[in-house]
């Protein structure tokens, strides 16, 4: 038998009864369908929160206070008794490679203006913040580079408090009260929108020597460094650790690049999108079962054929490999069909939620069909081997 | 026919196929198993959730220092405030009659050290009413001294610490430094292991006055209130936020947040997560009835004769009709069944291996499970039973 003849056998068996193969392969559809919905959901969110993160560039480290240990924040953020200073930015900021620093705190400040006040994030931060965050302003200027103990009063407001505060009236060179203290508004950012709950929009943001004496605080909570290429990362976290040592006598900071942050980020999301994809899977285990049940069933009807098959010359390993093939076409259908509708439906999803994060992967689609495949010929093992096994006499004689 | 013929029928037919009969209920109990865990997985992370912030201590309030007016952003747990709140505040608002007790609380790092071996370790300062209003229990020696105004150079080391400091010595009555200070230990806290991502092994307690001259700042991080009972609590909400608005010049700049509501939002977010991850594995049950509906589809083909037998022996439309759907309907409840027992079985098995898993699948969640099962079966036998009721008797049995 040619390889040709064996798969137009397979489909012309699939085909004889449409309607049982169809609803075998519809099982296996909506099993594919919801696991490629599912993954598609996951891998948007895996890029919508990577994107989330590397709107601040990939060039960046973070120095903050404080030796983080097991998990997250150590209590050096609120407050340490060796915080880290102005000095340690501006020494950073001399090193090879490294193109920008920003030192940053931040906290809660009234913000009054125009007989309005709102309570809102104040960003204290350095005059180089916009090329490392990646924050342009929307009109007027950033705050100037001033000599940081001694800058002066200004103020740049986020695009949410600018609106709330002036309507659309023109904010630039107004007086606003930021904690009982008077500032002049030079510029507006640009919307940016929320980052880890933090509303970047709904603040303002001041020259760091000005937030250290509002917030009456010795130490920065972090100071960001940007630097020239990704190949210099280990390079400059081993400077940057070097000179922060050299200037405090011990290890007391915790320096974390944004790319080494990325990369175990986003293999925790993949984790997570795996484990979504492994509960719709569920569905395909059942699917599988319901193409074994109903080629068993088929093997029953068939034992005649099968015994003419053998009779006139059939080997028993091509029976083995034609009832593989059916059960393999079965799936393979199936998951074609639901491959269309689960990617149909995330695009439609897509399509009426924009917000909601959606990504289709091809390499998701090929992983999908071969997972249908490969159901269906573990759930044609049993029954093909049945079949190879029957007594071309026995088998006969059934007619 | 009577229920008891019928249900005779049914059986012996589905024993008469035990291949076919087995892999369908297989397949529902697939599915039944997947819901059923998958929701006492979900209810089970849920209670120990609720149950971390329940061991933080009964009626809590926390209040925090600053307020954001950004609808629908976090509070503002961290960072800073124009205005602290300071030692001052937590007293006056002890005073409320609402306030059974509470505990300022200033948070920062710092380096502990004793002889050559020194850790870097969060400090928490506070008063001596931390123990209680925090659910804190002291391993050996005392907590700190009542009267926090003297506060005195005392600490109290988590266990971890203790043990990492001082190994086999007795560390009671010993000086450690913390920062550039001495402090004696008073006591060691018991091990009391992760609590909402705080180790609080790894943590030294200073008295609160203490710990703000440390780090040079005048500002608490939290306060911590025990309301007198639970239906004290917004009465003590109302009166923090009274007396706080009236020491800050008639602003209100502080956020007060509840227990409950803390327990409760999360609460709601882990019921909707279990609630999602049930209904994607309920899918499975629907391609499971799919699969009884594709047998039946063939078992109504295959006995065709028998129908037609029936019919011309006189059975109603009806009567086939049902027949049918009581083979879809105990196959279903077989299966479901089945895999509500699997289903137990693991929920009761696996919190051996992993203890903070409650056993035992809600009653609901079974309830739910067994009822989808037996629903798909009945929602997809109902085409092929329809099928067999239209048979001609005729021609079914001149088929033959």
């Amino acid at each position: 038998m040619r390889s040709n003849d064996a798969i137009s056998f397979a489909f012309a068996a699939v085909r004889s009864q449409p309607m049982r193969s169809l609803l075998t392969a519809l099982g296996i559809a909506v099993g594919i369908a919801a696991v490629v919905l599912l993954t598609s959901l996951g891998t948007g969110l895996q890029r919508f929160v990577l994107q989330e993160f590397t709107q601040f560039g990939t060039n960046l480290l973070q120095v903050s206070p404080g030796r983080k240990t097991t998990l997250g924040l150590s209590g050096s953020m609120i407050n340490s008794v060796r915080p880290l200073s102005l000095e340690d930015a501006e020494a950073i900021a001399t090193l090879p490679h490294v193109r920008g620093v920003c030192p940053s705190l931040f906290g809660n400040v009234p913000v009054e203006a125009g007989g309005r006040s709102r309570r809102v994030m104040a960003n204290a931060v350095g005059s180089t913040m916009p090329e490392v965050w990646r924050f342009a302003v929307a009109r007027g200027v950033f705050l100037p580079p001033d000599e940081p103990r001694n800058a002066r009063a200004f103020a740049v407001l986020g695009h949410k408090l600018w609106r709330e505060l002036y309507g659309d009236q023109n904010p630039l060179g107004d007086i606003v009260r930021i904690g009982g203290d008077r500032y002049r508004v030079i510029g507006v950012m640009t919307p940016k929108g929320q980052f880890l709950g933090f509303d970047l929009d709904d603040a303002v943001y001041l020259p760091v020597g000005r937030g250290l004496e509002l917030f009456d605080r010795e130490g920065l909570m972090q100071i960001d460094v940007l630097f020239s290429s990704d190949d210099v990362v280990d390079e400059v976290t081993a400077a940057v650790r070097r000179t922060l040592i050299a200037r405090h006598g011990v290890d007391d900071c915790t320096i974390t690049a944004q790319q080494q942050m990325l990369e175990v980020l986003g293999s925790v999301l993949g984790v997570l999108t795996f484990a979504v994809a492994a509960l719709g899977g569920i569905s395909l285990i059942v699917g599988g079962v319901g193409i074994l049940t109903i080629m068993s069933i088929a093997l029953r009807e068939r034992v005649a054929e099968i015994g003419l098959l053998r009779a006139i010359g059939a080997t028993r390993a091509q029976l083995r490999w034609l009832f593989l093939g059916e059960a393999a076409a079965l799936a393979t259908l199936g998951g074609t069909a639901g491959l269309v509708v689960g990617a149909g439906a995330a695009w439609l999803l897509h399509a009426f939620v924009p917000a909601l994060p959606v990504a289709v992967t091809p390499w998701h689609l090929v992983l999908a069909e071969g997972v249908s495949l490969a159901i269906g010929l573990g759930a044609g093992v049993l029954p093909a081997h049945r079949a190879a096994l029957l007594d071309p006499i026995e088998a006969l004689r059934a007619e | 026919m009577r229920l008891v013929d019928r249900v005779g029928f049914c059986v012996q037919s589905l024993r008469s196929q035990p291949t076919r009969t087995l892999l369908i209920a297989l397949a529902m109990a697939i599915g039944t198993a997947g819901v059923v865990v998958l929701t006492w997985l979900g209810e089970a992370a849920r209670h120990y959730v609720v149950g971390q912030f329940d061991a933080l201590g009964t009626n809590l309030v926390i209040v925090l220092p600053g307020r954001s007016e950004t609808t629908g952003s976090a509070p503002p747990l961290l960072g800073e405030t124009s205005r602290d709140l300071t030692l001052d505040d937590a007293l006056a608002v002890k005073r409320s009659p609402a306030v059974r007790r509470l505990a300022p609380v200033v948070v920062g790092g710092a380096v502990v050290a004793f002889g050559n071996r020194s850790r870097e370790t969060t400090v928490l300062g506070s008063t001596a009413e931390l123990l209680p209003v925090r659910r804190l229990t002291l391993g050996m020696g005392r907590f700190l001294p009542e009267d926090n105004a003297a506060g005195g150079a005392v600490c109290v080391l988590g266990a971890t610490v203790a043990r990492e400091l001082f190994g086999a010595q007795h560390p009671i009555g010993e000086f450690v430094s913390v920062g550039d200070r001495r402090y004696r230990v008073s006591g060691i806290l018991a091990s009391g292991g992760m609590s909402l991502g705080t180790d609080l092994d790894e943590m030294v307690v200073l008295p609160v006055v203490a710990a703000q001259a440390l780090f040079d700042s005048p500002g608490l991080f939290r306060i911590i209130i025990e309301a007198t009972s639970k239906d004290a609590v917004p009465l003590a909400v109302a009166d923090v936020q009274r007396i706080l608005s009236e020491r800050h010049e008639g602003e209100y700049d502080v956020t007060v947040i509840t227990q409950d509501a803390l327990s409760s939002t999360f609460d709601g977010i882990l019921r909707a997560l279990t609630l999602a991850v049930a209904g994607i594995a309920a899918i499975s049950l629907v391609v499971a009835g799919i699969l009884v509906m594709n047998v039946m589809v063939v078992a109504v083909t295959q006995r065709r004769a028998e129908i037609g037998l029936l019919m011309a022996l006189g059975a109603e439309a009806v009567t086939v009709r049902r027949l049918f759907l009581g083979e879809a309907l105990l196959l279903s409840v077989g299966g479901g069944c089945a895999g509500l027992l699997l289903g137990e079985a693991t929920s009761r098995v696996l919190p051996h291996f992993a203890p903070v898993l409650r056993p035992g699948v809600p009653w609901w969640a079974a309830a739910a499970a067994v009822s989808v099962a037996v629903g798909c079966g009945l929602v997809f036998g109902t085409a092929p039973a329809a099928r067999a009721a239209r048979l001609d008797p005729v021609t079914a049995l001149a088929r033959r």
